[in-house]
């Protein structure tokens, strides 16, 4: 009993040893070489269950088995080695091994460009392949933009009929993506093949690019391309818009459509919503191929126009979806030119003649000029007619020059009774800005004039008031030439004389006596206009004239009579009105009365242009009535195409004196002075048209046939070209998504740099899209290069779009782009011819080709795969035949026969 | 119950067959042996005692038999491989998209993001259960599947070994419209994202994915860190002084803290610039170098954090670019002799002319460019084209169907932005006569009146052409500057591919490399020195590539060099998101718990087997059975 214990314990304790080292062994080098071929353990620790043979031979040891013992041995032998078979099973013992099985997964294109046909013959071709599989593996899946396993095998088989994919799925084609799904399904220790059925055509990913990746991952690809006869199919395929559209000049549309026969459509053109007005609806023959339709159309309102070209074929059509097409295009608005005119009623000549030429003219009175830059910023030109000074503020003129000199515009001061100098723009800013001075050389020839200005000095003036009528004094002084005489006498309740009457050639003494002028006590006219008169009584002047200027009540008596003996004497009376309590009865009458003008204002800053407008009134020095006929100076181009020589007479003009170089003096009248000058101030150019545009001096001009041409291409030359620099801007759909691309260069050939720019889509636009449908986006533009700013973004609808971006820097726009986007209809409407090229050259880098025989799929050629395979079933089939063996040599006595002898091995015995 | 080794049959054949061989070894009668005894009386009563027990033996035999029977009915049943009916398909179907992306090489977490999600992923086969399937797929700009749809641990760890880092964006939607694929019609499915949640959009395929009953899990990778990225490297030479160019750098600072770094230009591989720069938190700074000297091919650019700053992701920290080529035009200019064409032509240092009368057009050799003089060849030629006042002769269709001439035409309208009346000016030339011809759709007039258009550029052929519809010589245009610009222009318009060109391609996208005419097959050689035979589609190698860096295409005799680098991206951002959004609902980690035991049958059946024989071993030794 005891010895067996002992057994016992040696047998647990022996095997426990041989177990833990076996799989300890096991565990450390679960992989070995035998013969040449590589074994190993999946699960090492299972080998530890070898660890049970010594309790076997224990087993043995106690056996009461009638046997021999060499036999006994021998099963236990068998024992132990069926136990070894069953724990290498567990420790799932692998051999890596070559094999040419081959794995072939059957891609079928099933999107809705593949013609049924060719799907049926797909269906018969991957069912000659599932026949012929032998031990091959095969798979199968449908795609079109997604990709679907079908199950294979089990009663059905191959299914009948290869479905197309339901919704949307079935209008595109992801090759790639087919393929990358097919990378999913080769079971291990194959080789793989592909074998494609498609048209090639491709809606989103990239075959040719992703066969690289096939090739390494082992795929050969086979592809069969489609051969049946497509449907008849007519599709539009471009819808092409001339680059540049004038409002109101007919231009063509041309159309291309693809047909694969010859047949006869309808097809329309919508402009918008509406069917094209010059060219709607045209029924036309088309031929096999490629057609192009040109159909007219005209665009009457600027902006942005979406045309639709739609085609209705009598025969059969495929694919609907492809029949209509569209494409926005931005056309520019008509160059616009803002018309101030100084007598609005008399603004209709200019307006009409700037009208035929193809402008839009905007005719304001001047209390309608704009105040602001950003109001300015709508015009490309702007011609102040017969406008005096005192009726544009300074911040309106401020506008004007900031507008040509900042943003480019074209300005143009026409002349007339209430401009240039006449106007009192002498020594303004618009002065300042034309191409002309004010003063005329012809002054000097002129008779002197004297003039008397007689200035409210009163408590009521004092301040700013009183301040702007000394500067209008001191203008007025300066306005005036050597030859002629100013008094300036300043009143109160009672008169002085400020400036005695002098020749103004005495201008610092004059201007220092002004100087002294200062506001107190009350308002007494009459001594003052008395005053005048004496003054002017003595002076040698052709013509003599006053200007009175108050801003107080008075019921002095006698005042219309002094007037009416002052103009009897051949003096002439002015009036100025400052501020709301001027007594407007008694000036207007003495204006009226004295042969002169009555102004009034409120606002004193509008003194000094009075002054200096009724100056030159007065003087009329300014003014030339005489007919004569322009001639060129300097010639320009817009006179290039004009015979200015059959141009009628002029009859008059505001002599002015041309400025210095850059100035151009472009016409002249018959003794040189300026007709029209111009020349470059900032961004844009500013002329003077010293004539007016009306019928006064211009009468006979108005009847010449080249007066709208005249002013048309004047204008054309000189008008601001554009708002902002443009940026060429490039839009394409790749993969759905649209990929928008800005080239930034500047006009010195330099790169524009760190734009703050931002793309701005919207679409789809034109006929059926519903505004519930719109896509609208703000989008910023990344900068990727020098110069080169990129936007990507999904495009999720169909259609025409129209991109607009706008570039910053520092917060202030600098350029902007514009671009149209065209997205039709999903690509897959587009193949109508198979893509075999495509096939062909994604088969062959992967080693494969088109067309393959059924053989050819499941030929493995030279390839072998390294494959593990797992050798346990058959571990357990050996461990069955041992268990046979073991129980033969158990149910046999194969040994020690010779007892069949046993008289004599009895007797031996004995 | 079902089998997915043997089948059925050949498990009832295997059984049959030795449960026969065994049942006939029971059927032999092992014969005794004989054993002569001295006095055969004294055996008798143990004989007698003997012949009460047969009964008993015989049922001891039968158990035997039973035994061996059962013995083999096991280990023929383990062949089948049995699984639990119906259990497959009630086991769950898993896809596990593994972010390979360029943030996955953040080395914030030991040994780096990828390798965490090696560990995690690992968990997750530990808990497989027998029924469930996986399968797992790289996710980058691509989504490609690295094992099939398995049960099986070892085919999953292979796949995980596979698993590469590339210098790509991570393209969730894709990966999800794969799984949606895969994920088709199978029991339970799931989708598992491994990733640090940098990941671009997931687009319509999450919803998708959410209706069709699939649940959508996310398992977070990354710590987060300071990391200094190129986010855009690039260089352009200027269009008019194509002996200039000026580079784009653009360095990124996802993080919060303002990080000093130095960025060091090599030009052909040596260092020609280094600066020091400091970017806040968040900011984006562009460094302009303008008129770039030092590097006839290559440029890179290398950024570092200075100090004891570490940066957990250094692949964003190379950027490579390819200065575009400027290489010699070749002009061929047919004529009778134009002395204004030959001196305009001269002023180009860059160009190569010949110069050919009409009767021996075409000259030796290949062109860029051809003129013709006021000559119309019969059939268009192979090479952009400059035709000056194109007058077919009788019988020959020339660029434009002439229709007649126009006197005195003018320059009125000019398209000023478009680059071939670059610094020109057309306004005031003077023209004797021009054709007046009918234009070709897409062709686009650049000058002209209302009457007749004097300078259209179109394409005839598959080539772009430039022509000017008068005779040159008849007009005043070759006494001005513009002339010879104009005609420069025009060479420039055809020959340098500037306005699209690109310094480098972006990885992961489709990339189209020109390689010379009639090649059909280019090799490709990546940054690793690996050499791949790459397709050629229109004159050009299609081809695709996963690490940033500089390729090689070798075509023909053609051998160049372009660079790759990671397109717009975040993926600079080294702080792992903190949600992940999928399908409306915020993705979680899986329920790993919840998984399944593997339940191979076959191994209990086998240890079944092992345990029977052990205990028949033991009752035959001691005489239990017989």
């Amino acid at each position: 009993m005891i010895r067996r214990g002992v057994l016992l314990a040696l047998a647990i304790g022996a095997g426990l040893a041989l177990g833990l080292a076996i799989a300890r062994a096991a565990i450390g080098s679960p992989t070995f070489e035998l013969e040449g071929e590589t074994y190993e353990l999946l699960a090492p620790p299972a080998l530890a269950i070898v660890g049970v043979t010594p309790l076997l031979f224990f087993v043995l040891s106690l056996s009461l088995a009638d046997l021999p013992p060499l036999q006994r041995w021998l099963g236990a032998l068998l024992r132990a080695a069926l136990v070894a078979c069953l724990a290498l099973a567990l420790a799932r013992l692998a051999r890596s091994t070559d094999v040419t099985r081959v794995a072939t997964v059957l891609l079928v294109d099933v999107s809705e460009s593949v013609p049924d046909a060719a799907l049926a013959r797909a269906r018969r071709e991957v069912a000659e392949i599932w026949g012929a599989r032998g031990e091959n593996d095969v798979r199968l899946v449908t795609f079109a933009a997604d990709a679907r396993v079908v199950p294979l095998g089990g009663e059905a088989g191959v299914p009948g009929a290869l479905a197309r994919h339901d919704g949307a799925d079935g209008a595109g084609t992801d090759l790639a993506a087919a393929l990358q799904l097919a990378y999913g399904l080769f079971p291990p220790g194959h080789l793989r093949r592909a074998v494609v059925w498609s048209d090639g055509g491709q809606t989103r990913g990239d075959l040719l690019a992703e066969t690289s990746r096939a090739a390494e991952l082992g795929v050969r690809l086979y592809a069969v391309p489609t051969t049946e006869a497509a449907p008849p199919e007519v599709a539009v395929t471009g819808l092409v818009l001339p680059d540049r559209i004038d409002v109101g000049q007919p231009f063509p549309v041309r159309a291309q459509v693809f047909s694969t026969n010859a047949t006869r459509a309808r097809v329309r053109l919508y402009q918008g919503e509406t069917l094209n007005g010059l060219d709607g609806v045209r029924d036309v023959e088309l031929a096999a191929g490629e057609n192009v339709i040109e159909m007219r159309s005209v665009v009457r309102v600027a902006g942005a126009v979406t045309y639709a070209f739609s085609v209705e074929p009598e025969g059969p059509d495929r694919f609907r979806e492809n029949d209509e097409i569209s494409s926005t295009v931005v056309v520019p608005g008509r160059p616009s030119v803002l018309y101030v005119e100084g007598s609005p009623g008399r603004a209709t000549y200019l307006a009409s003649a700037l009208g035929a030429g193809d402008y839009e003219v905007d005719v304001r009175s001047p209390r309608a000029i704009p105040t602001s830059l950003r109001e300015l910023e709508r015009f490309d030109f702007f011609i102040l007619s017969d406008v005096p000074a005192d009726q544009v503020s300074l911040t309106q003129q401020d506008a004007i020059e900031r507008y040509v000199r900042d943003l480019g515009g074209g300005f143009l001061m026409a002349g007339g009774e209430s401009s240039f100098g006449l106007g009192g723009w002498h020594g303004t800013r618009i002065e300042r800005l034309l191409p002309v001075h004010m003063d005329s050389e012809r002054r000097r020839d002129q008779p002197s004039l004297a003039i008397a200005l007689v200035i409210d000095k009163s408590g009521s003036m004092n301040g700013a008031a009183m301040d702007l009528a000394k500067e209008a004094a001191i203008a007025t002084a300066q306005m005036l030439s050597p030859d002629d005489y100013i008094a300036v006498i300043g009143f109160d309740s009672t008169p002085s004389r400020v400036v005695r009457m002098q020749s103004a050639r005495n201008r610092l003494q004059i201007v220092r006596d002004i100087g002294r002028l200062t506001a107190r006590g009350g308002t007494a006219i009459f001594p003052a206009l008395d005053m005048a008169y004496q003054d002017q009584a003595v002076t040698r002047a052709r013509i003599k004239h006053v200007i009175l200027l108050t801003d107080g009540q008075t019921q002095e008596p006698g005042i219309p009579e002094l007037a009416q003996i002052m103009r009897a004497e051949g003096i002439t009376v002015s009036t100025v009105g400052l501020g709301a309590d001027v007594n407007r009865a008694l000036l207007t009458q003495i204006a009226d009365i004295g042969g002169g003008r009555a102004y009034f204002t409120q606002d004193p800053h509008n003194i000094p242009r009075i002054f200096m407008r009724e100056t030159s009134t007065v003087a009329r020095s300014n003014v030339v009535e005489e007919f004569f006929q322009p001639r060129v100076s300097t010639p320009a181009d817009f006179l290039r195409r004009m015979d200015l020589s059959s141009a009628p007479y002029l009859h008059g003009y505001v002599a002015t004196r041309a400025r210095a170089t850059p100035a151009q003096t472009i016409l002249v009248s018959d003794i040189g002075e300026p007709i029209l000058a111009r020349w470059r101030v900032g961004l844009g150019w500013s002329l003077a048209w010293t004539s007016d545009v009306k019928n006064r001096w211009a009468v006979e001009w108005l009847r010449w046939p080249g007066f709208s041409r005249f002013w048309s291409e004047l204008v054309r030359e000189h008008m601001r070209q554009r708002r902002r620099q443009t940026l060429d801007m490039t839009a394409e759909v790749v993969d759905g998504r649209a990929r928008v691309v800005v080239d930034a260069i500047g006009l010195d050939d330099q790169f524009l740099d760190g734009l703050d720019s931002t793309l701005h889509v919207e679409g789809p636009l034109g006929r059926g899209a519903s505004r519930g449908d719109r896509f609208e986006r703000d989008l910023p533009l990344r900068q990727t290069a020098p110069g080169r700013y990129e936007a990507r973004f999904d495009l999720p609808r169909y259609g025409s779009f129209v991109l607009t971006a706008e570039h910053r820097r520092d917060g202030r726009p600098v350029a902007e782009s514009h671009a149209q986007l065209v997205n039709p209809y999903p690509r897959e409407y587009l193949t109508i011819e198979p893509d075999v090229a495509l096939l062909e050259r994604a088969a062959r880098v992967t080693g494969g080709h088109l067309a393959p025989s059924v053989a050819q799929v499941f030929d493995p050629g030279d390839e072998r795969i390294r494959h593990h395979e797992e050798l346990w079933p058959k571990l357990l089939f050996l461990a069955l035949i041992l268990f046979v063996l073991d129980l033969a040599l158990r149910r046999v006595r194969w040994l020690d026969r010779s007892f069949r002898s046993s008289p004599a091995r009895g007797a031996r015995a004995r | 119950m079902e089998l997915i080794g043997l089948s059925a049959a050949e498990v009832l054949t295997v059984l049959g067959g030795f449960a026969a061989a065994v049942t006939a070894l029971y059927l032999l009668k092992l014969r005794r042996r004989q054993v002569e005894v001295p006095f055969i009386h004294l055996w008798e009563e143990v004989l007698a005692q003997k012949q009460t027990t047969r009964l008993f033996s015989a049922l001891k035999r039968i158990f035997s038999w039973l035994l061996a029977l059962a013995v083999v009915a096991l280990l023929a049943l383990a062949m089948g491989d049995p699984r639990q009916a119906g259990a497959r398909a009630e086991g769950r179907t898993t896809v596990v998209l593994v972010d390979t992306s360029a943030s996955m090489q953040a080395t914030d977490v030991a040994p780096d993001r990828l390798g965490r999600a090696r560990v995690e992923i690992e968990r997750l086969i530990e808990g497989l259960g027998g029924d469930d399937r996986m399968l797992v797929a790289s996710m980058d700009a691509a989504t490609v599947p690295l094992s099939p749809l398995t049960s099986e641990p070892r085919i999953l760890r292979d796949a995980l070994a596979r698993l590469t880092p590339t210098d790509l964006a991570a393209d969730l939607g894709r990966g999800l419209r794969f799984a949606h694929d895969v994920l088709r019609d199978q029991p339970q499915p799931r989708v598992i994202v491994v990733s640090d949640g940098v990941l671009g959009e997931p687009g319509e395929a999450a919803a998708r994915l959410r209706e069709a009953g699939a649940a959508l899990d996310w398992i977070r990778v990354g710590e987060g860190g300071d990391n200094i990225a190129i986010t855009a490297f690039s260089v352009r030479r200027y269009p008019l002084d194509v002996s200039r160019s000026e580079v784009l750098v653009e360095l990124w600072n996802p993080g919060e803290e303002a990080l000093s770094v130095e960025l060091t230009l090599l030009g052909d591989g040596e260092p020609i610039d280094l600066s020091r720069l400091r970017v806040g938190g968040g900011e984006r700074l562009r460094r302009f170098f303008t008129d770039v000297s030092g590097a006839d091919r290559t440029l890179e650019a290398r950024v570092r954090l200075e100090g004891d700053a570490r940066d957990v992701l250094p692949a964003d920290d190379r950027a490579y670019a390819r200065l575009p080529e400027r290489r010699r035009a070749r002009v061929q200019a047919v004529t009778t002799g134009n002395l204004y064409l030959s001196a305009a032509l001269l002023l180009d240092e860059y160009l190569d002319v010949v110069e050919v009368a009409p009767a021996a057009y075409p000259a030796e050799g290949e062109f860029d460019v051809t003129i013709f003089d006021g000559w119309v060849p019969p059939e268009p030629p192979r090479t952009p084209a400059i035709y000056l006042e194109p007058r077919p002769p009788e019988g020959t269709r020339g660029p434009f169907v002439v229709t007649g001439t126009v006197p005195r035409p003018f320059f009125d309208r000019l398209e000023r932005d478009h680059p071939i009346l670059a610094f020109t000016a057309l306004g005031d030339v003077n023209v004797a006569e021009a054709l007046a011809v009918e234009l070709e759709p897409g062709d686009r007039v650049l000058g002209g009146d209302t009457r007749a258009p004097l300078l259209v550029t179109g394409s005839r052929a598959g080539h772009r052409i430039v022509a000017l519809l008068f005779d040159v010589r008849r007009s005043d245009l070759p006494l001005r500057v513009a002339w010879p610009l104009l005609l420069l222009n025009s060479i420039d318009y055809f020959t340098t591919q500037d306005a699209g060109y690109l310094s480098s391609v972006e990885t992961g996208e489709p990339w189209r490399i020109p390689v010379p005419a009639g090649v059909e097959e280019a090799t490709l050689v990546t940054p690793s020195g690996e050499r791949r035979t790459v397709p050629v589609a229109d004159g050009r190698a299609v081809c695709t590539g996963t690490r940033a860096g500089f390729y090689r295409v070798i075509a023909g005799d053609a051998d160049d060099v372009f660079a790759a680098n990671l397109g717009p991206s975040e993926e600079a951002i080294v702080a792992p998101r903190d949600r992940l959004e999928l399908g409306g609902e915020a993705a979680g980690p899986p329920v790993i718990g919840a998984a399944g035991v593997r339940t191979e049958l076959w191994m209990l059946v086998v240890c079944a087997a092992l345990v029977l024989l052990l205990v028949e071993w033991w009752t035959y030794h001691r005489r239990l059975t017989v």
